[in-house]
């Protein structure tokens, strides 16, 4: 157990890989392909299982402010070491991630029909990159498994996507790398900036962090400014935020379900938890200068996201342009440097992952059954299939944000943060934040028009398509695999307490070190105070 | 008026003599005449001589090892031999490459029925030369090494002697490659002429006062223009594609990875050791300033040239022969940087990353080239894109190790490509100026622009489907260790960098006076 316990984090990024090994493994001893999906199954659910370990041991802090730190070395010329460990910020993503692997495996169990023992490796492997983004407080190897994490989706898009699979896997890969690489040189530049500073070069974000918290590290002229740009771009277009969005439809639709599942849930995430755990503490100054930047983009986002998922004829297209949307809430809740809105941010960050996700999902059960996704096939399914619509009809009111499910409390922790913000200017005839805050608030109007516009057409009146009247009602696996989701949309709308708990030492720090630190050089109660 | 005669009749009695200084390159070259000689009397035996060959190059590795370890070689040729860790990280790789060439060639040399013997003499010569230009701290030297490998590869590139496009390569290397070396001559006769002396430390010391400034800012500037040549850099680089695609697929990658990194070594060693900034030295200055404008524009040029036009491409090796100009680019990015370093460590530090990228990216891109060998068939016929579509499942091993060489010559993390990008890429951000910041953003912009051509080949092996029919080729023993060597290599390198990166920037224990 104590061995569990202090490498943890290793272990929940290693183990996955380890199913991939044995994955490939079995097929090459027993070429049983109808086994392959439970020996998968098996290592996600153990992972998840083990990932539950850090929720229950939340709040054993490290000096840093970390749980279950460990710190590697990996190579001593340039001083990079797997330092791990997770905080506030990070605890639910891992367990997010975790979660969602066993729900998209099940998702597949009779889709994918060719090349399975590939595509199960790559979802492995995807799975030990992505908790390695979120786990990682060693800024080369953070970039190193925000990279990694490309291969596998861009497999998984290419090989088991739609028609225009190749287009949207290629422009999904350049445009994520395009961004993450401006992010390396910002990297190496950090540690050589630490290096003449301090004399030491590092990698390590904890040791950068507390070098600027004290003083020791201090950016000269447009430094900080340019750092801050490209840490943010390579996040803004990961998140994605309004002018860079153009890969996400394309990757979303092409996507095989599974796939889309992941990059709503998990993907996206690392684009909004870098900006948190990177941007904000390392350029606090730049980040309050150009948050009225991101808070226009967040407001462009969410109504463009809106008005195009509103024409959309296609319904997977739709819910991958209503991610642009509310990606553009949690950039808005992010950058009004409020503990409200930060708090909404992150609370909202795991509210888009479960209902976007269950919302792939649900397309996809409809997709195997009629191999279209046109919403003008379709008419009347509830008379049909009333579970399937039932359960449509509530994961779409929790991404509307209905009272009582998870995505009221995000929006309006976001909304109220906003509205408190003091970051966007305030004159005597225009208070700036408050008509940012409206602004948004139109993009929750928008959602119910364009989801409950397809809900009509798809799921009510009289059954239009003859095709559809034979189609049979959701599986008892599908609705198991469903059923969590729901279940988690209610409770984390019912009760956010125990996960706004968490979270909230660490969005504290964060909000303060943006706030109310003056150019990094105050040393005041940041997360890595030794 | 007896002092410099006396020192005379010393020197030819004892002259400064050291076979252990060289002797890796003796037994590389002896190899060669053995595999030559032994060819001449049986020559039907195709075996023999690439064995022979392999065990000159063991011993050399091991020899080289030494060298960096408790083995002092004493004297020095005079200053002409430098015993530096830029000569033996370098040295290291050329020994890599020709090993990996000689795996990678059997399939071909069985294939094509080539003159076995006189293939691997020739390979070993080069590698002689290559060495050669690693170790010569002389003018003089340098280039004697770089005719000697010149000669050689312009051999190899036409021996597949039936086929036009063969011909055609070597003719066109010969011409160009004759005019570059005497380009390059031309360049180290000026700045002797304004220095005095051929040897580069000498030159170093002399820079500072030369005779004529202009004289040497005219032999630097030819220098840069020979050397361009060999490393094949954008704007002299038009030679490379043709000569690359009308090659013998085997000895393309050979040619990809070796003599680009001895022309590498030479051009750093001439230009880091040679002109050297010294402070307040006005002619220094110029020259400095003049070389470090000229190679950060050709970095520029081609990385940009590279990348945009392999792009274009629809054979696999010319895609290969213009990311080779590409990959040129990204290494003069950290040879820029060891130009700007401001202390002798950084320097060394700065030069060691040049070496272990051209490991990396040798080891990348031989593997690569092996499976472009294996799968071209007889005379090359399948080097088209469209030979490549669909076969990703029906090959699975070799399309998933191909794959990774793309994401290593891309420089994805955990790959070779990735460490060897980082450490190129340090030394030009650590000078913190503008400029250096500006070219590396553009190298890592260039990155995001090659993955569109990487990614292509990984897209039609696995994401189209093949329409006609197409076998998995049997993989012969050979191949499978080049292959084996190069995919340990590429996750080692990228895993484990740390032991390749201090090893090369680690000088050896005894650094001989230069005179």
């Amino acid at each position: 157990m104590d061995f569990i316990s202090q490498n943890l984090l290793t272990i929940l990024i290693l183990f996955p890989v380890f199913g991939a090994v044995a994955t490939l493994a079995h097929q090459m001893f027993w070429k049983q392909e109808s086994q392959l999906k439970w020996v998968t199954l098996g290592f996600t659910i153990v992972n998840f299982l083990l990932s539950l370990i850090l929720v229950a041991g939340r709040g054993a802090q490290s000096a840093n402010g970390f749980l279950y730190e460990s710190n590697t070395p990996w190579i001593k010329a340039i001083n990079t070491n797997f330092h791990f460990g997770v905080d506030g910020l990070s605890l639910w993503l891992v367990v997010l991630t975790t979660f969602i692997m066993p729900i998209s495996i099940l998702s597949t169990w009779h889709a994918v029909e060719k090349r399975p023992t590939a595509f199960y490796v790559f979802l492995l492997l995807l799975e030990s990159a992505m908790i390695g983004v979120f786990v990682s407080l060693d800024l080369l190897v953070f970039y190193l498994f925000f990279e990694a994490s490309l291969i596998p989706m861009f497999f998984l898009i290419g090989i088991w996507g739609g028609d225009n699979r190749i287009y949207a896997a290629v422009k999904f890969f350049i445009f994520t790398m395009l961004g993450s690489l401006l992010m390396l040189v910002a990297i190496i530049s950090l540690y050589y900036l630490h290096l003449d500073q301090t004399g030491v070069g590092t990698f390590d974000y904890v040791t950068i962090l507390h070098s600027l918290e004290v003083g020791k590290l201090v950016f000269a002229g447009s430094t900080g400014t340019l750092l801050f740009l490209a840490f943010a771009l390579a996040f803004a277009i990961k998140v994605p935020l309004f002018p860079f969005h153009t890969w996400l439809p394309d990757a979303h639709t092409e996507a095989p379900t599974a796939g889309s599942v992941i990059l709503a849930a998990v993907l996206l995430k690392m684009g909004t938890y870098g900006l948190m755990r990177f941007n904000f503490p390392l350029f606090p100054d730049a980040s309050r200068e150009w948050a009225f930047v991101f808070i226009i983009l967040g407001i462009i986002g969410i109504i463009y996201g809106a008005l195009v998922a509103m024409v959309q004829p296609d319904v997977k297209r739709l819910v991958a342009y209503s991610s642009v949307a509310h990606m553009g809430f949690v950039i808005i809740g992010m950058f009004s440097f409020t503990e409200w809105g930060m708090q909404g941010a992150l609370y909202q960050m795991l509210n888009h992952g479960i209902s976007t996700g269950a919302l792939f999902l649900l397309v996809g059960f409809i997709y195997e059954r009629r191999h279209t996704r046109q919403i003008s096939e379709f008419g009347g399914l509830a008379n049909v299939m009333p579970i399937y619509a039932t359960i449509f009809v509530i994961t779409a009111m929790s991404s509307v944000g209905l009272p009582f499910l998870n995505g009221f409390v995000g929006e309006f922790l976001i909304m109220i943060g906003m509205w408190k913000s003091a970051i966007l200017p305030v004159s005597a005839t225009a208070n700036w934040n408050y008509i940012s805050t409206m602004l948004a608030g139109t993009g929750v109007i928008f959602a119910a028009v364009y989801l409950l516009w397809m809900i009509q057409r798809v799921f009510f009146g009289k059954v239009t398509n003859e095709k559809n009247r034979t189609l049979s009602d959701l599986s008892w696996r599908e609705i198991g695999l469903i059923a969590p989701l729901l279940a988690l949309m209610v409770y984390m709308g019912v009760y956010p307490r125990p996960f706004l708990d968490t979270s909230e030492a660490s969005v504290k720090a964060v909000q303060e070190r943006v706030m109310h630190q003056a150019g990094g050089t105050v040393a005041k109660n940041g997360p890595s105070e030794k | 008026m007896m002092f410099p005669l006396t020192l005379l009749v010393t020197d030819l009695v004892t002259p400064n003599v050291s076979i252990s200084s060289i002797l890796p390159e003796l037994v590389v070259a002896l190899a060669g005449i053995v595999a030559m000689v032994y060819d001449s009397f049986f020559p039907k035996d195709r075996r023999v001589t690439g064995i022979v060959s392999l065990i000159g190059l063991l011993i050399a590795g091991v020899l080289l090892a030494m060298m960096w370890g408790d083995f002092q070689p004493v004297g020095a040729w005079n200053g002409m031999i430098a015993h530096d860790n830029l000569r033996l990280g370098f040295s290291f790789v050329f020994l890599l490459v020709t090993a990996m060439t000689i795996l990678v060639s059997t399939v071909w040399v069985e294939r094509e029925n080539v003159p076995s013997g006189e293939y691997h003499a020739l390979l070993m010569f080069a590698t002689f030369g290559m060495m050669l230009m690693a170790s010569g701290n002389d003018l003089v030297i340098i280039f004697l090494g770089l005719e000697t490998l010149s000669i050689a590869t312009y051999v190899m590139c036409g021996l597949r002697r039936g086929d036009l496009k063969s011909n055609e390569s070597a003719m066109k290397y010969f011409i160009l490659g004759s005019f570059a070396s005497a380009f390059l001559l031309y360049g180290m006769a000026l700045v002797y002429g304004a220095t005095g002396s051929t040897n580069i430390t000498e030159i170093a010391a002399r820079v500072a006062n030369a005779n004529f400034p202009a004289l040497l800012l005219v032999g630097g500037a030819m220098m840069v223009i020979g050397f361009g040549f060999k490393v094949a850099t954008a704007p002299f680089h038009i030679w490379t594609p043709d000569v690359y695609e009308g090659a013998p697929t085997p000895v393309t990658g050979f040619m990809a990875a070796g003599p680009k990194a001895a022309a590498f070594a030479s051009f750093v060693r001439v230009f880091v050791l040679g002109f050297p900034l010294i402070a307040g030295v006005q002619a220094s200055g110029y020259l400095h300033d003049s070389w470090m404008t000229a190679l950060t524009v050709m970095a520029i040029l081609s990385m940009t040239v590279g990348n945009i036009v392999a792009i274009m491409q629809t054979n696999v090796k010319r895609m290969l022969a213009y990311s080779s100009i590409a990959h040129a680019g990204y290494a003069m990015v950290g040879f820029i940087g060891a130009g700007a370093a401001k202390s002798v460590v950084e320097r060394d530090a700065a030069i060691a990353s040049v070496a272990f990228y051209m490991l990396t990216y040798a080891i990348t891109n031989l593997g690569a080239f092996a499976i472009v060998t294996l799968l071209g068939q007889k005379n090359d016929r399948r080097t088209e894109f469209e030979d490549y579509n669909g076969i990703g499942f029906k090959s699975p091993a070799l399309a998933f190790t191909l794959s990774l060489f793309m994401l290593s010559l891309l420089g994805l993390p955990l790959t070779a490509g990735f460490m060897g990008k980082v450490m190129v890429f340090r030394p030009a951000l650590q000078a913190g100026e503008p400029m250096l910041t500006l070219l590396v953003v553009i190298a890592v912009v260039n990155t995001a622009i090659s993955a569109y051509y990487y990614l292509r080949l990984i897209v039609v092996m696995f994401f189209r489907e093949r329409t006609s029919d197409w076998s998995a080729p049997k993989i012969p023993a050979p191949i499978v260790v080049a292959l084996v060597v190069a995919v340990v290599g590429v996750l080692y390198l990228g895993i484990f960098a740390g032991n390749v990166i201090d090893r090369f920037s680690q000088p050896p224990p005894s650094g001989i006076a230069s005179k």
